[in-house]
């Protein structure tokens, strides 16, 4: 069970998810025997045209019409890119909109965004770094964080997820470190976490930190979901490139917190279409059993089985 | 207010490299008074860390990947340097602000035509292909139920067949003259495009 603002919430154990990709279209209709649920960002799917356009969202009906169909009974669990939560100037209350409709239509049983900021002032328009910044791990931006997080919660019904974040430079005094702010966030605001693996193995890489210590000190009941992937090496550093199999040392991990992980609903694969031609549908669908096998053994529930339609 | 301050000048450090750049040169002069003492020690620290110049790296490479995967075929035209410095200066000008880039790109293609209207040199086909490509990205604009893409039409000179598909093989084109006009529209969730020559509309075809 999980707490949400005004009831105990369960957590159903999906099982195995696979992210979406347009790329992955071909692979998601013949091969729904691996994995569980779909997870999407939603952003993907619909366009926003801005604050100054009526409508401001066109929503892509044919994307939304083929997760329908293919997901055939399977939870759709949306994951959210634009929320920018961190921002300072203004909170993105459309983007909340656009996730209660997509509510409506899905009936997701959590979704989740990311802890991070891509959305800053800049005159009379607004910057989008197009990738996410980390926010400082201070009590100040846990004040700034908690009103916001009270109002998702307050919209949706569901468990509201917020994802640890990668960055490549810390900032100097910082007051919290990640395991602590992680607490801290889920302890004082009431959100679940997504708990990226993927992106814990890269800053331990790339800052030289000990992944293990980092889960050894986190609130695992708080975990409702886990993201895993592969990454890569560039100009020495290690990125979260989404970009194939997982390796080994995430695998690791991912056995070090399935056991102890109680609110545990799924752990979603991601990898970027553009590495699907690579990786291929066969290695995909190894590695999405594996995952399975992986849930089966570690997980005190069975993965939650859904009827397939014919 | 600080906070806002913050994180504009964060992005900016992100986005813009002669504003990272000018906090690595003039220190705290080249930040905004509002800031905290903290904040301000925090951008100088991050303006001057290695981990800045990947972020930059990965911003970029998602920006760029964007305008060259919606814009391939002007890409061939243009050439990977000359694409390089227009974009560059594209972007000084055109800041990002949202994660949607297909009106970036057509604000790229817009931004290119006029470059070449004011005399940049280049290659005789980059217009056509451009206007082109503008052209399709156009009639993929998400619109609002009930509202219907405009018809597009484009000018050429050359033989449009010949020259996209030579670009489409990352081949430098043949060019044969062929003054004739496509016209291209959406429907059943695709784009068509028909090819019409001695049309009356075409100025080769005026007095």
């Amino acid at each position: 069970m999980f707490e949400n603002s005004t009831d105990s919430i369960p957590i159903p154990k999906l099982g195995i998810g696979l992210a979406y990709q347009p790329a992955l279209r071909p692979f998601l209709e013949s091969r729904g025997d691996t994995f569980d649920y779909v997870e999407v960002v939603p952003d993907i799917l619909w366009t926003d045209r801005g604050a100054r356009e009526n409508p401001r969202y066109i929503d892509d009906q044919a994307g939304i019409d083929f997760l329908r169909r293919v997901a055939a009974g399977r939870p759709i669990v949306p994951h959210g890119i634009g929320l920018s939560i961190g921002t300072a100037h203004r909170f993105n209350h459309g983007q909340l909109d656009q996730i209660e409709k997509w509510h409506s239509w899905f009936h997701f049983p959590w979704h989740s965004d990311h802890l991070a900021w891509n959305l800053a002032e800049h005159g009379i328009d607004e910057l989008n770094a197009g990738v996410t910044l980390p926010l400082p791990r201070d009590r100040k931006t846990l004040l700034e964080l908690a009103p916001r997080v009270a109002e998702v919660r307050r919209r949706l019904p569901v468990p509201f997820l917020l994802e640890n974040n990668v960055y490549f430079f810390s900032m100097p005094g910082e007051e919290m470190s990640d395991a602590e702010f992680l607490n801290a966030l889920s302890e004082t605001t009431g959100c679940g976490l997504l708990l990226d693996l993927h992106n814990v193995y890269c800053n331990a890489r790339n800052h030289q930190t000990d992944p293990f210590r980092l889960l050894a000190e986190l609130d695992l009941s708080k975990v409702v979901e886990i993201h895993v992937a592969g990454g890569m090496e560039h100009e020495g550093w290690y990125l979260d490139a989404h970009s194939g199999p997982l390796p080994e040392p995430v695998w690791e991990l991912l056995r070090y917190c399935l056991p102890r992980c109680p609110n545990l609903g799924g752990v979603t694969f991601e990898m970027l279409g553009s590495w699907f031609v690579e990786m291929g549908g066969d290695r995909l669908a190894e590695e999405l059993l594996a995952l399975r096998e992986a849930w089966n053994r570690y997980q005190p529930s069975p993965a939650y089985l859904i009827e397939v339609a014919a | 207010m600080s906070t806002e301050v913050f994180q504009e000048e964060f992005a900016r450090l992100v986005i813009d490299p002669d504003f990272r750049d000018d906090v690595r040169a003039r220190g705290p002069a080249a930040l905004g008074a509002e800031l905290s003492t903290l904040e301000r020690e925090r951008l100088l620290f991050v303006a001057g860390d290695p981990g800045m110049d990947v972020t930059r790296t990965l911003h970029k490479g998602f920006r760029l990947g964007k305008l060259v995967g919606q814009l391939p075929l002007t890409y061939a035209a243009l050439g990977k340097p000359a694409m390089a410095r227009e974009v560059a200066e594209f972007w000084r000008l055109n800041p990002p602000t949202t994660f949607y880039y297909l009106a970036e790109a057509i604000a790229f293609c817009d931004f290119l035509i006029e470059r070449l209207e004011q005399g940049m040199e280049a290659n005789p086909y980059l217009a056509e292909v451009t206007a082109w490509e503008r052209a399709g990205l156009e009639l993929l604009r998400p619109r609002p139920e009930g509202e219907e893409a405009p018809l597009q039409l484009v000018e050429f000179s050359h033989d449009p067949l010949s020259l996209l598909a030579a670009l489409g093989r990352g081949e430098s084109p043949t060019l044969t003259e062929r003054p004739c006009v496509m016209i291209g529209g959406y429907g059943d969730g695709k784009v068509e495009w028909r090819l019409v020559e001695d049309a009356p509309f075409l100025s080769s075809s005026r007095p």
